[in-house]
């Protein structure tokens, strides 16, 4: 236990230093790989759209088949549509779009960056007179954390779609009195907790994958390790930031509340 | 003018080198050569400032304007010129796949315009021996010969004083190796630059070397001309000599 919480805590310290430095090279050249970082927004949002969508979609759906089972109980069927929109962009939203994110473009960074290293492509730059940090970890940086944006509203909205669907044509529901409720449970506050939320797991995604696979060493025994140590630190983390993110945001909720 | 001076390197409490010197003079080629794990390739790292040595000093002596560069004490700036004088050539092609063969090789030559830089990367192609039909291609479809070829062009496009190989001939079969031997002496009379070859080949290092230098337990066990390594009666030596009179 003692030292699975040191490995924990070196990790995260390593990993911040290295968050600290791609930020530092970022901000001293900034738009230097603006191209580079476009190609791998195209590379990264084709790579996840349609994962993302296809389990938005299905997670919206099994939101409703589990609260209406509740609701129907309660006779309070009016609120499925509020409940299960609160529940999509509060929490599942963000945290399954993180996971398959890590679990797709992060597995793939580092899969990719520890190619790169063991079989020296990193020194080659180095040696070119080009920084590895600007011009390979940057545009993959910054892809992740921006992607991760964009695919939750991509997420949330056919998450939201696909809970529709499964209400009006399985519980014969109409979509009106099903989006009536939505504003009762959410408001702009849950949404923007939402973003929140996954820009901070984008950057958990974006850090862990790139620093595992730029610091990967020993042939593809080494990059296979990278990659399993990407999934589970990522998962951790992100497990981890949840917990703090929703506790930040249950703060600023009620003092926000409060202040009306 | 390469010069190592005392130069100690260790990775946890394994002792790489234990305090090398050695120098390299102009136009020769070296040889270093060595079991693996010997501290060869670190050498050749320590050289270009990938690795960082404990002690001891690693000298460059810019030809152009005769200043000595220490590189261990090289600011970024620095290491990039000193990364431009010395070109190296990695044991893997270490081309980047999502790059065409002409953005490979172009990769180091910045500062030229577009015109400039597809005359010279169709320059270094030549001598490397390669046609101007694969430019257009991604690294894994041409052979790992070809690639081995690519990155040496890659290495002298930006006009180093110096090259460094890191075991250029790994995994390549023997036709190939003779090959690139050929090409790594055509290069260095040609171009007129200094050499450090890393490599276990012997045969290859008779053939072409000036000077070898056998490293062992991170020390230096022999260094002389190749006359002088050939009638060396050093156990590891007679075994590398053995082997090249074997095949």
């Amino acid at each position: 236990m003692i030292s699975f919480l040191k490995t924990l805590i070196l990790e995260l310290g390593s990993q911040a230093l290295f968050l600290q430095k791609v930020l530092a090279v970022w901000v001293r050249h900034m738009g230097a790989s603006r191209k580079l970082v476009f190609e791998q927004i195209a590379d990264v949002g084709s790579r996840s759209l349609f994962t993302v969508c296809f389990a938005g979609f299905f997670v919206g759906a099994i939101l409703v088949v589990q609260f209406s089972l509740m609701l129907a109980n309660y006779d309070a069927l009016t609120f499925l549509g509020g409940l299960n929109t609160s529940a999509t962009v509060r929490e599942i939203g963000p945290l399954i779009i993180s996971f398959l994110l890590a679990g797709k473009v992060g597995a793939y960074t580092t899969a990719e960056l520890g190619t790169m290293r063991v079989t020296e492509q990193i020194d080659a730059v180095s040696c070119l007179g080009t920084d590895p940090i600007l011009y390979l970890v940057v545009p993959r940086f910054l892809a992740i954390v921006i992607c991760s944006i964009l695919l939750l509203a991509f997420g949330l909205f056919v998450g939201v779609m696909g809970s529709i669907f499964v209400a009006q044509n399985l519980y014969n529901m109409n979509y009106l009195q099903y989006i009536q409720s939505v504003p009762k449970f959410t408001d702009m506050f849950t949404v923007l907790g939402s973003v929140f939320k996954c820009f901070v797991y984008g950057i958990i995604v974006a850090t862990v994958s790139t620093y595992k696979g730029f610091n990967a060493s020993g042939g593809a025994r080494g990059v296979g390790k990278a990659v399993t140590e990407c999934a589970v630190y990522t998962n951790l983390f992100i497990v981890f930031a949840n917990y703090v993110t929703s506790q930040l945001l249950n703060i600023f909720q009620t003092f926000w509340m409060g202040m009306q | 003018m390469i010069r190592f001076e005392n130069v100690v390197k260790s990775f946890g409490s394994k002792h790489i080198l234990k305090g090398v010197s050695f120098e390299i003079m102009p136009g020769e080629i070296l040889f270093i050569l060595g079991r693996s794990g010997t501290g060869k390739s670190v050498t050749l790292k320590t050289l270009v400032g990938l690795l960082k040595p404990d002690s001891g000093n690693v000298i460059i002596r810019n030809q152009k304007d005769g200043k000595d560069l220490q590189v261990q004490s090289l600011d970024q700036e620095g290491l990039n010129l000193a990364r431009k004088i010395c070109g190296m050539v990695f044991q893997h092609p270490a081309l980047l796949d999502s790059l065409t063969i002409f953005e490979n090789v172009a990769f180091g030559l910045r500062d030229l315009n577009e015109e400039d830089k597809r005359k010279r990367v169709l320059e270094c192609l030549k001598l490397v021996h390669l046609d101007e039909n694969i430019l257009n291609l991604k690294p894994p479809e041409i052979s790992y010969g070809m690639q081995k070829r690519v990155s040496i062009a890659r290495t002298i496009a930006p006009g180093p004083q110096y090259l460094l190989f890191d075991e250029p001939t790994t995994g390549l079969d023997p036709i190939t190796t003779n090959a690139i031997n050929e090409l790594i002496n055509e290069l260095a009379r040609t171009l007129n630059v200094t050499s450090l070859v890393v490599s276990h080949d012997m045969g290859c290092a008779l053939d072409i070397a000036d000077r070898i230098l056998v490293l062992d337990n991170g020390g230096i066990l022999a260094m002389g001309s190749v006359n002088e390594i050939r009638n060396s009666k050093e156990p590891l030596i007679v075994d590398f000599l053995s082997e090249v009179l074997s095949t």
